[in-house]
């Protein structure tokens, strides 16, 4: 009895006085993840790397826009989405009070406009990602790199059939040559 | 053909032992991993194969896994999965396959009553009729679930959808299997949905004295194994698994990440093995401080609680500077971890572990100095040791039996294969009082662990991407959770999803003995007999009453209970 009333009088207070002074967390605490809108290039990559799904891309072709959303109330923390992010547009924060009264205000969106194929006119992938693409290939330098540029506005489509009809002008181009 | 010269692969004897005593039922033989075989034996043969490895090889049963494989093999295969630690120690499965058209294959269970509940379990979820099992309730699906329904099998539903329930009527049978006429029936439960583990306890009482109890689980089966085959791919599943349990989730990860591991023969970069036994070792300080307070709780000893619980905070702490999280750590991944431990939080939790050692002293000396803590644990909760090698129970109950079973010194892996100095604990009181002690012992080992483990980790890499994804390929993953060991069975499949998972929590052995821990205790002492178990308790809070004598049933609150484990004055049961 007389240990326990000695270890009571050690311990003294145990308490915190969270939530009227705020709670002391590690550097290290993974908490809210935070977008920031500008960097993002709207590629998608959180999206897939997402476990619970809490971040999703709809696409709306007719607007002609890619929409990011984040579900707070799915996110599980992780960080996955950070580690995805190839130009650190999506970090954890150390928030962690995410409590909301209504259920809407845990989704968060952005839109994002989409670049039109040079030779088809369709929609084919976020404006932001095409122009990151080019700049990376203008970074790298090189002729194949600009070669890549040259087709980086047209779509997956519409270089498939560029490259089929450039193999058979080359393939006719043989037969008349006799090359083999 | 001689191999004399070349020495025995791990589980190479034990198949050479049931080819010389079954001859003709071994159809094929593999290797998953160096420690791990698996033999295909020819149905018919399933029981006697499983017995002879288990009685008489020194094989205990973590679990047997059922698989819908009719799109590889055209049949469904059974995998009992089994734990040789007494002679070439090793993981051996004994596979067979099962006719799609009859579902049906001979039950193990009368021979080995560990399949119990594995066995009900791949009937519910397979339909695959275990022949002459003894006890052919359900165990996982609710009453009202269709008869013809299963959900594992690849054919049968979207995970999305809940059929319609088929009946209105709770029609569950709790059996009773004592000798006494006279008894009166109890329920406990079902419980508080809030919590993870709502159970329906029927005791079957005498006076005040237990004669038999049943118990029915599986409240809130999540389903996680089919939304890990459907939604999720198999990278992402290591995730879910931290979410099997609020304690112990990271053991379920690593145990998770480590069956695929084997399964595609990745290597797993040394610093990163011994992060994972690391933060398995964080994850028991915190959980044996839980269940420390707990026993103080159920004698009674509420301010021995509090204590325990606000020493804890210092665990939870260290887990959060060493993984970003007090919980669901989200520390794995398919060939490593995604933390590394930087010379700061090293330092940080030298001196949180000095810390819990000298304040964790001091309160276990104040709790094995005071008085009621010996006269409610000793001699309660028997566990005959008898009982515990028949049905395979795990963790400190089966430690506080006498039996040295814990799979970081059985089957020796990550972090753990390089310590020394450690030995699994035991005490042999078969009481609460021992399950207790083991645990306070495998504390101070826990802290010795993560000092040591931190002082040999080596520099390196924490994860490797080097491996080619295979399909098809199964292997079993294990850790040695606070509660003991957690099994899981993993099978890769197309399209980067797991074609199988099967995970199998420490408490999932636990549970088939606890009728037997019940009998011949008092109504007083069952809070602390489940208590010693260390199941989540917290969610019984409501038992009902029912004599069969008279035929009045009566329900009790938690606090009625409660109050009458701590006081044992005023019985509830009598006015």
């Amino acid at each position: 009895m007389l240990k326990l009333f000695k270890e009571i009088r050690k311990a003294g207070n145990a308490t915190v006085q969270y939530p009227f002074a705020p709670l002391e967390t590690s550097p290290g605490t993974r908490g809210k993840p935070e977008h920031d809108e500008m960097h993002c290039i709207a590629c998608g990559a959180c999206a897939v790397a997402c476990p619970p799904d809490a971040i999703s891309m709809q696409t709306d072709l007719a607007a002609g826009t890619t929409t990011w959303g984040i579900n707070y109330g799915r996110c599980i923390f992780c960080g996955r989405c950070e580690e995805a992010c190839p130009v650190e547009a999506i970090k954890l924060s150390q928030e962690f009070e995410l409590a909301v009264m209504s259920k809407a205000d845990l989704e968060e969106t952005c839109a994002y406009e989409l670049a039109r194929c040079a030779a088809c006119g369709k929609y084919f992938a976020p404006r932001k990602e095409v122009d990151y693409a080019k700049r990376l290939l203008a970074h790298a330098g090189g002729p194949e790199a600009a070669e890549a540029s040259d087709s980086a506005d047209i779509c997956l489509e519409c270089k498939r059939k560029a490259d089929a009809q450039h193999a058979a002008r080359h393939y006719e181009a043989e037969k008349k040559g006799g090359v083999r | 053909m001689s191999n004399t010269d070349k020495p025995l692969r791990a589980g190479e004897s034990h198949v050479q032992a049931v080819r010389a005593t079954f001859p003709g039922s071994v159809k094929d033989v593999s290797w998953q991993a160096s420690d791990q075989v698996t033999i295909t034996v020819e149905t018919d043969m399933l029981p006697d194969v499983v017995e002879f490895l288990y009685w008489k090889r020194g094989g205990w049963l973590p679990n047997m896994v059922g698989n819908d494989e009719r799109a590889i093999n055209g049949h469904y295969a059974l995998y009992y999965l089994l734990s040789m630690e007494e002679q070439d120690t090793c993981f051996c499965t004994v596979r067979a396959l099962v006719d799609p058209d009859t579902c049906e294959f001979p039950s193990v269970t009368p021979r080995v009553p560990a399949c119990v509940w594995s066995e009900r379990e791949v009937r519910d979820l397979f339909g695959l009729r275990p022949v002459g099992i003894p006890d052919e309730r359900r165990l996982v699906l609710p009453d009202d679930w269709p008869d013809e329904l299963y959900p594992l099998r690849k054919d049968s539903m979207d995970y999305r959808r809940r059929p319609e329930p088929s009946t209105d009527v709770e029609n569950y049978r709790f059996l009773y299997e004592g000798e006494a006429e006279e008894v009166t029936e109890m329920p406990m439960g079902p419980m508080h949905i809030t919590s993870d583990e709502p159970g329906h306890f029927r005791l079957f009482v005498e006076g005040e004295t237990i004669v038999d109890a049943d118990y029915r689980l599986f409240y809130v089966h999540r389903g996680m194994e089919k939304v890990a085959e459907t939604r999720l791919n198999y990278d992402a599943v290591t995730f879910l698994a931290d979410r099997i349990c609020g304690i112990c989730g990271c053991a379920h990860s690593v145990a998770y990440a480590e069956a695929v591991e084997r399964a595609q023969g990745i290597e797993v970069p040394l610093r990163a093995q011994y992060i994972r036994a690391l933060v398995l070792e964080v994850e028991r300080l915190h959980s044996h401080l839980l269940n420390l307070g707990l026993v103080c709780h159920y004698c009674g000893f509420d301010t021995g609680f509090q204590h325990f619980f606000r020493v804890r905070e210092k665990a939870m702490d260290m887990a959060e500077l060493l993984t970003g999280a007090r919980k669901t750590y989200g520390l794995n991944l398919i060939g490593g971890v995604r933390r590394d431990i930087l010379a700061e939080q090293k330092g940080e939790t030298v001196r949180l572990v000095r810390e819990l050692r000298n304040d964790v002293e001091a309160l276990v000396d104040m709790l094995l100095s005071t008085q009621n803590f010996e006269s409610r644990t000793k001699g309660v909760g028997i566990l005959d040791p008898k009982i515990a090698r028949a049905f395979s129970p795990v963790g400190p109950c089966v430690r506080g039996s006498g039996f040295t079973r814990d799979v970081r010194f059985d089957h020796p892996f990550d972090g753990y294969a390089h310590l020394s100095g450690f030995a699994a604990r035991s005490h042999d009181g078969c009481d609460v009082q021992s399950r207790t002690l083991v645990r306070i012992e495998e504390f101070m080992d826990s802290l010795a662990m993560i000092e040591a483990l931190l002082d040999d980790a080596p520099t390196g890499p924490i994860l490797t991407e080097d491996w080619t994804y295979e399909p098809h390929k199964f292997a079993i993953g294990y850790t040695e959770a606070p509660r003991g060991e957690d099994v899981h069975w993993a099978m890769t499949g197309d399209n980067q999803k797991c074609y199988r998972w099967r995970a199998k929590a420490a408490t999932y052995s636990n549970w088939p003995i606890l009728r037997y821990m019940f009998r011949g205790n008092t109504v007083s002492d069952a809070a602390v007999i489940v208590g010693s178990m260390d199941p989540c308790y917290s969610c019984t809070d409501r038992v009902t009453v029912v004599d069969v004598n008279t035929r009045k049933s009566k329900v009790l609150t938690k606090t009625q209970l409660e109050d009458y484990a701590y006081n044992r004055t005023h019985s509830p049961l009598k006015d």
